[in-house]
């Protein structure tokens, strides 16, 4: 599958790996982070601060460094939440058909109805704070686009010739699933997951911006934007390069999701 | 035609059932109803024994569930969406009061992912993997992944504080100007928030036209139109465009609820007196009957909106209102 991949996959594949490696040594760099100096508050980048100090001193370096597994995790498991609930529903709707998937494609169309952010600040405020809120607020809300396409896979899986074949050779539903319809639906699941991670990545941080996210002290990237445009008129770093991180990693994972679309469609 | 539309509104109201009972449930998740009675020991998320009991009287949440969900029913059937908790006025006085300013904001935003996207969209599709095409596909693939609250204080930061050409936030001046220097006022108020809604929903319109552009401009009319001598430009945008548009017409519903969810972090950040702001504000002074009232709103015009573009999609096309 890497092999397949073109250059701007490989690169993002690359960024992507690098954030995991910055997210495992990131353990190193909390004393720094949460080590408050009021005489050095809001410096501007410099050598011994890279990236600046926020209002309390604290070096923004670290703080980011410090954020990465947050970010990531809460992104990765978010989305897989999502994906679980998505190819359930979807896939259920696509394969049972008839009844269930006329209900089915409704519960998907009133849930797509609602701005994602309306319902994801309700759940995320309303639930008790901790980042099983988060992670269960972006599962439940981003869901719906993961099954109209999981629906539309099985739909299209489920007439060729390999399902049918096996249908007509008694495998039991079960099987024709597991065996034969989801190995086949792997490269499109795994396309969606690398979409859903910088989705995910990019609601948190949303909800962490608007302070409804994961409570103090963990600050994710989202979690220290927050505090900038409070200083937006003195210190523009701790605006900028938070964001940088954020955009970063979002680019990357959408980048990856567009090179594994290109890899498992184009088999040249 | 009129078959169609009867059919397509019949499949329009068991989404809109849907809608009603998903805020229901929505509603069962705020602290001070059953749901979540227990949890929460964080004392900011608790609510006060007032509201507590103004809920209870409110929703009849000490009622068994069939009664509270007809209550409910009929709540939404009447269009009574209660008072608001915080200064005990009407939701839908409140949220008509919000309405225009986001209106112009979404407005214009919508204006403008059209007037850009679809040009850019042609051209980039008319010819794939040319430079055009390549430069484009790399802008809008980073305002695709740029998060809008980050793009939102760059912006502030570059052209409000460092250059000092746009204001940082806010409708209007204090005073506002009037005569021709006050509508200049309002424009360079609304130019950050409208810019920063634009940029996402149009990177997104511009692939999708492309794409449809890609698809359509290898069509056997648009090599026909070639052959009898229409010009490529012709050919691009009266053949190739004019039917990879149908498509997106259904889309235009969708773009509503990614345009309201937008509008919660811009009206936020540039202090912007919308319904994007209003429903954050009651979200956190916990307004019950706000977010609910908004909520429903919310998903019943993007209800509404998506049922308008297919039946202009059926109207532009026969096949669909003809066909099974």
């Amino acid at each position: 599958m890497i092999r397949r991949l073109p250059g701007s996959g490989r690169i993002a594949l690359a960024v992507v790996l690098l954030l995991w490696i910055v997210a495992a040594v990131s353990p190193f760099f909390r004393g720094r982070a949460a080590e408050i100096r009021l005489g050095e508050r809001l410096q501007p980048p410099s050598l011994v601060h890279p990236f600046g100090t926020d209002d309390l001193g604290r070096d923004l370096a670290a703080r980011v460094v410090v954020a990465t597994p947050i970010s990531l995790a809460i992104g990765l498991v978010a989305a897989a939440m999502s994906l679980a609930v998505g190819f359930g529903v979807g896939g259920a709707a696509g394969y049972l058909g008839g009844a269930a998937d006329v209900v089915l494609s409704r519960v998907i169309e009133v849930v797509l109805c609602f701005p994602v952010l309306f319902l994801l600040l309700a759940l995320a405020a309303f639930l008790p704070p901790s980042p099983a809120t988060v992670v269960l607020a972006i599962g439940l809300t981003t869901w719906p686009a993961d099954a109209r396409y999981a629906r539309a896979e099985i739909l299209k899986a489920k007439s060729l010739d390999y399902a049918r074949a096996a249908k007509a050779a008694g495998a039991t539903p079960a099987r024709i699933l597991l065996r034969h319809l989801l190995p086949n639906a792997l490269p499109p699941l795994l396309v969606s997951a690398a979409f859903g991670v910088s989705w995910a990545i990019l609601a948190e941080a949303a909800l962490s911006f608007l302070g409804v996210g994961l409570p103090a002290p963990a600050a994710s990237w989202g979690g220290i934007l927050s505090a900038a445009p409070a200083y937006i008129e003195e210190a523009w770093w701790i605006a900028l390069f938070p964001g940088l991180a954020l955009f970063a990693t979002v680019s990357a994972y959408n980048l990856l999701a567009e090179g594994l679309r290109q890899a498992t469609t184009n088999p040249e | 035609m009129i078959a169609y539309v009867l059919r397509r509104l019949a499949l329009a109201i068991p989404t809109l059932f849907g809608i009603v009972v998903l805020v229901f449930l929505l509603l069962h998740l705020a602290p001070g109803s059953p749901a979540s009675a227990v949890g929460s020991g964080e004392s900011g998320r608790r609510v006060s024994a007032a509201a507590r009991e103004e809920m209870r009287r409110l929703y009849g949440l000490d009622r068994p569930l069939p009664e509270r969900f007809a209550r409910w029913i009929g709540r939404v059937a009447r269009l009574d969406l209660g008072d608001s908790f915080v200064d005990r006025r009407p939701v839908s006085a409140r949220i008509r009061e919000a309405l225009p300013a986001t209106l112009a904001l979404n407005g214009l935003a919508l204006f403008f992912t059209l007037a850009i996207g679809i040009p850019i969209g042609v051209a980039a599709g008319g010819r794939p993997e040319g430079p055009f095409d390549r430069t484009s596909a790399i802008v809008l693939f980073a305002l695709y992944s740029m998060p809008v609250f980050w793009a939102a204080l760059l912006l502030q930061t570059l052209l409000s504080v460092k250059l000092g050409w746009l204001p940082l936030y806010g409708v209007s001046s204090d005073p506002p100007p009037t005569g021709l220097a006050g509508v200049a006022d309002r424009l360079a108020h609304l130019a950050l928030p409208v810019t920063c809604l634009t940029y996402a929903s149009l990177a997104f319109f511009a692939r999708l036209v492309r794409a449809g552009v890609v698809e359509a401009r290898s069509q056997d009319y648009v090599t026909a139109a070639l052959a009898r001598g229409v010009s490529r430009r012709g050919a691009l945008w009266r053949h190739a465009f004019r039917n990879a548009l149908l498509p997106l017409i259904t889309l235009l519903g969708l773009l509503l609820p990614g345009l309201l969810s937008g509008s919660v972090i811009v009206e936020r950040i540039f202090a912007w007196p919308g319904l994007g702001r209003l429903y954050f504000d009651s979200i956190l002074s916990r307004d019950y009957p706000v977010v609910l009232g908004l909520s429903l709103i919310g998903a019943v015009a993007t209800l509404a909106a998506t049922l308008a573009a297919d039946l202009a999609y059926a109207f532009a096309d026969p096949r669909v209102r003809e066909g099974s």
